[in-house]
């Protein structure tokens, strides 16, 4: 009888112990006429950023996995190159390093509004990586400060509408679901 | 030199938030925490209330996930290797799932944590590749992975049970 808790904590763990063996296949979906970098899930899993070559500029494309169709982005065909990209629970937002000049930088389009949200440091810094949380209330950058890397966050919360899982906003505006 | 650099930490903090009139701000808190630890730190990755990082002392790397209420490090046992080198991760919303690539034994190996139950499981590549960079989707069931084939990039895309 002792025995039996250990049977069935076993049986319930059994798909992990496999560890090994739930061999993953490779989605339909894939884009294979070129190649991409950098991926980056929608919290809810419909979207996919990816980083490809475009002319030479590696620039963030968004697709739906669903029909697989392009999504066209207001301020992100420019400004290469592109890295980093991350986006919210439903998509709405999609942050992404890119380039004004010299300097790199973080934006974060807001796909619903339309507005951009470019976002500064100060002292020189260079962002290099970065994620967004799911309900974009944080972001959090990678930076070189003093010859090291440094991870700094973020309060968005002041500037955007916070997005939450299965598509619930704090106010939607009829019509204008990304 | 923990008031010097507790110091560096407010002024960074003060001109982040000079440099914001969109009403971005630092979270000097918490910011001011992860500079204190000493520790170098890359590859942030972000759910809810949980903060993943690659952060090295003495040149050695291991993953970190820090509770975001309370700012401190949570253990993750098994989910470090003295042997492997972390390459890229990324956390589910919730923080439970976190998938990884690490180096180990000269191999890059695709792997999944879970942290409720401290298990690590490697997940093949089909067809074999060479993973590099992981994205986990909100619930954690949906991996994206680049991988190399043939000299080229790829992103598969895996569902996870």
């Amino acid at each position: 009888m002792p025995r039996l808790p250990l049977i069935l904590a076993m049986l319930m763990t059994c798909p992990w112990i496999s560890a090994c063996a739930p061999r993953a296949q490779r989605a339909p979906g894939g884009f294979a006429d070129r190649q991409q970098l950098e991926p980056a899930l929608s919290g809810d899993g419909r979207l996919l950023a990816v980083i490809v070559d475009q002319n030479g500029r590696p620039t963030v494309q968004l697709r739906d996995r669903r029909g697989g169709g392009l999504i066209p982005l207001r301020h992100l065909n420019r400004h290469q190159p592109h890295s980093s990209p991350s986006l919210s629970w439903n998509g709405r937002y999609l942050a992404v390093i890119t380039q004004r000049g010299s300097r790199r930088m973080a934006l974060i389009e807001d796909r619903l509004t339309g507005r951009a949200h470019p976002i500064r440091l100060p002292g020189n810094r260079d962002p290099i990586r970065l994620s967004l949380a799911p309900d974009a209330r944080r972001l959090a950058l990678q930076v070189a400060d003093q010859g090291r890397w440094r991870v700094e966050l973020l309060d968005l919360s002041g500037t955007l509408e916070p997005e939450r899982p299965g598509g619930e906003r704090l106010s939607d505006p009829a019509g204008a679901t990304p | 030199m923990n008031w010097i650099r507790a110091g560096c930490c407010c002024m960074a903090g003060l001109m982040l938030s000079a440099c914001s009139p969109d009403g971005i701000r630092p979270l000097s808190d918490l910011n001011g925490r992860l500079a204190s630890s000493g520790e170098a730190r890359r590859d942030p990755s972000l759910a809810q209330e949980w903060l993943a990082t690659l952060s090295s002392r003495s040149g050695r790397e291991r993953i970190e996930l820090i509770n975001l209420r309370s700012g401190q490090p949570t253990p993750t046992p098994g989910l470090n290797r003295a042997d492997a080198q972390p390459v890229s991760i990324s956390l589910s919303g919730d923080g439970e799932r976190l998938a990884l690539v690490r180096q180990r034994d000269g191999e890059t190996e695709l792997m999944l944590y879970r942290r409720s139950l401290g298990l690590m499981q490697q997940l093949e590549l089909n067809p074999r590749g060479v993973p590099r960079q992981v994205s986990l989707d909100g619930s954690g069931k949906l991996l994206a992975v680049q991988v190399s084939r043939g000299g080229r990039w790829e992103v598969d895309l895996i569902p996870l049970p």
